[in-house]
């Protein structure tokens, strides 16, 4: 792009160029008081100069005054586009903060679904509750029976007679000698075992949990449950629960 | 009885009631001594298999247990300290006697309260002397 000169270069430029020329015609005016001109018709082509350069220097005044309008023009937008600036400003802090609120909002809905669902999940229906309730309670295995006393044998797990009459009891095929010194049958006999005592075991209310299967394994441990089914009869006083020195045993 | 992958509905169902009898078993502090004793307790496949019994912790496993203080035992177990401790005759005494005393808790508890509630009545009776013959009416 061509370096074109400023307004005010011109301008300065032309101005100049008149100076020179009226400058000029001035002296030759002058000269021609006294003496004729060297070069004839010069002085009307100093003229012609002047006459053009003062209409150049016009039009530049011309142009000046439109560059200075536009000049102004251009300010008032630029105020303008100031302020628009500013508003987007406060629009963009103004998101910013909305953007902030609503993910706060969403994180704490989600937080909320969240332990809605977890509730849910772990939901019983209170009847469910209410048997498990009774069932843990009526055979006194949470809550001691109100006429406990030491000598009692009954106690908050399964004792030695209630393992033995079990399904794992049975698998091993135990001899039947000297539990706690007496055998269940001979107590049962002399009525002196309390009807707690008798085969209404825990596991034998099958009927409940008919159906019910237990987790897949692969068999990682491969060993079977111990105890019952490993003994030997030496170990059967050793397994007693007449752990409590308290308890005294009648035969 | 421990089943491989394939086992039939039956072996499954018998699986079931030996398990549910067996993690009852280890509510038993006297139990878990003897086992301890005799080194079950150290053996990883046991302990793989203590693991494996946590199951019965689930809602719809633990409905069925009558003895749930065998759920508190399990966890315990899962840590190798108390089962060492276990071999100790003394530890399980401990466990025991513990047990049985909170086992009792309530029933003392009510009792205590029933004490209160009668002796409350009685003060009661004390505090508003007869006065006159009820038969001379």
């Amino acid at each position: 792009m061509a370096a074109d000169k400023s307004t005010k270069e011109k301008l300065l430029s032309a101005l100049n160029d008149i100076e020179v020329l009226s400058r000029e015609l001035i002296e030759m005016l002058a000269l021609s008081r006294t003496q004729k001109l060297p070069q004839p018709g010069e002085d009307t082509q100093v003229l012609e100069l002047l006459v053009q350069r003062d209409k150049e220097f016009q039009e530049l005044m011309q142009t000046a005054v439109e560059q200075g309008r536009i000049h102004q023009e251009m300010q008032q937008l630029e105020k303008e586009a100031e302020k628009r600036d500013s508003d987007i400003q406060l629009l963009q802090k103004q998101l910013k903060e909305a953007e902030h609120i609503l993910a706060t909002a969403v994180y704490q809905a989600k937080e909320k679904l969240k332990s809605i669902e977890k509730a849910r999940k772990g939901s019983i229906s209170s009847e469910e509750i209410i048997k498990y309730a009774h069932r843990i309670s009526a055979s006194n295995a949470v809550c001691a029976p109100l006429n406990w006393v030491p000598g009692d044998p009954r106690r908050p797990y399964p004792t030695d007679l209630e393992m033995r009459s079990g399904m794992l009891g049975h698998m091993s095929n135990l001899p039947t000698n000297g539990v706690n010194g007496h055998l269940p049958g001979d107590a049962l006999a002399a009525g002196r075992l309390p009807d707690v005592l008798t085969p209404q075991y825990p596991w034998q209310s099958s009927d409940v949990s008919m159906g019910m299967l237990p987790p897949h394994h692969g068999n990682d441990f491969g060993l079977e449950p111990p105890g019952h089914n490993k003994e030997n009869e030496d170990d059967v006083e050793a397994m007693s629960t007449d752990s409590s020195s308290s308890s005294s045993d009648s035969d | 009885q421990m089943a491989g992958v394939l086992e039939t509905e039956e072996q499954a169902r018998n699986r079931f009631q030996s398990e549910l009898e067996f993690v009852q078993c280890l509510a038993n502090p006297n139990y878990l001594n003897f086992l301890a004793q005799r080194g079950f307790l150290r053996e990883k496949p046991f302990v793989n298999y203590l693991k494996y019994l946590l199951y019965w912790k689930e809602p719809e496993y633990a409905k069925f247990l009558k003895y749930p203080h065998c759920l508190h035992m399990l966890e315990l177990l899962q840590y190798e300290h108390f089962r060492k401790e276990l071999v100790n005759a003394q530890c399980a005494k401990f466990i025991d006697e513990q047990q049985i005393l909170h086992w009792q808790h309530y029933s003392r508890k009510r009792t205590r309260l029933q004490q209160a509630l009668a002796e409350q009545q009685q003060q009661q009776q004390q505090a508003a002397p007869p006065h006159g013959n009820p038969a001379s009416k």
